[in-house]
């Protein structure tokens, strides 16, 4: 019976040792040094109970999730508050004038074989219309895209 | 959900298969991805996720511009004359003047009045 009530005792201490194990201090560091590793900047850590809080200003969504996934898989941290912002975007410019980029995506609509399809461009957004077989679909999609548009209307139809 | 939460598997990739990219805002909030990729294999897994995110490409929420880099470069852009082209018609077509195109393609016209179709000209935009 002591013996067993001995045990019970040291798997408590072991228990409450993990609990607490690093200090916030050193997670902070640990965050730090791994965001760093993957090749993470711009981010601010503040780790409180386990918990890592993350700041700043990211270029992009990916970099984000990235940041978030780095923090998580330093060992002792609990959970991520993840705060970070993207970085405001520039306005997209059309790479040529509205008449230039119709005559470029038209050509490569016929250069892909599109041609029962055409677009117009309108302040650098274009509208695709007409049908062209499934199985062209996404390329004729993607021959248009290509041409240096800023805005999509996709009205075009997918034939059998 | 932000465009670029619905579209992060797709940035996420281009990070892991070396495609180089930057982003933009266009017309109504639309993401507006150009960059270049380092395969056209690269560049194919590219396009197969978005289908994957948006099947028909209806949303007109992302416009995917990326280029394998060998692609000519310097804002040129490659016409394959047809029957019952000429010179003013294709300058029309892209808002230019038909000098410029003869400009550029002294090397293949010998004569702005006679282009011939299959005949690849170079068109500055």
């Amino acid at each position: 019976m002591r013996v067993k009530f001995f045990t019970v005792l040291m798997l408590a201490i072991a228990m409450m040792a993990a609990a607490c194990g690093k200090s916030d201090a050193a997670l902070t560091t640990a965050v730090n040094d791994k965001l760093k590793a993957d090749g993470v900047t711009g981010v601010t850590v503040a780790v409180k109970d386990g918990v890592a809080t993350l700041t700043g200003e990211v270029a992009d969504q990916a970099a984000k999730a990235k940041a978030e996934t780095s923090a998580k898989a330093v060992e002792g941290i609990k959970s991520v508050t993840n705060s970070l912002t993207l970085k405001p975007l520039p306005v997209a410019t059309p790479a040529a004038s509205d008449q230039g980029l119709t005559g470029k995506a038209n050509e490569n609509l016929k250069k892909a074989g599109c041609g029962t399809a055409s677009v117009t461009v309108v302040n650098g957004k274009a509208t695709l219309t007409g049908e062209v077989p499934a199985a062209k679909f996404a390329e004729c999609v993607r021959t248009v895209q290509e041409a240096g548009i800023t805005g999509f209307d996709n009205q075009l139809k997918k034939g059998a | 959900m932000s465009v670029q939460e619905k579209y992060q598997s797709l940035l996420e990739l281009a990070n892991a298969n070396g495609t180089t990219y930057e982003l933009a805002e266009g017309d109504g909030g639309t993401l507006v991805v150009t960059g270049t990729a380092p395969s056209a294999e690269a560049k194919q897994a590219l396009w197969d996720e978005y289908e994957r995110l948006d099947p028909d490409f209806r949303a007109g929420d992302l416009i995917l511009n990326i280029s394998t880099g060998d692609a000519a470069g310097g804002g040129m852009h490659t016409h394959t004359v047809e029957s019952g082209d000429s010179l003013s018609k294709i300058a029309k077509e892209y808002g230019i003047q038909w000098k410029a195109i003869w400009d550029h393609n002294r090397d293949i016209l010998k004569d702005p009045d006679k282009i011939y179709p299959g005949q690849e000209l170079k068109i500055p935009m």
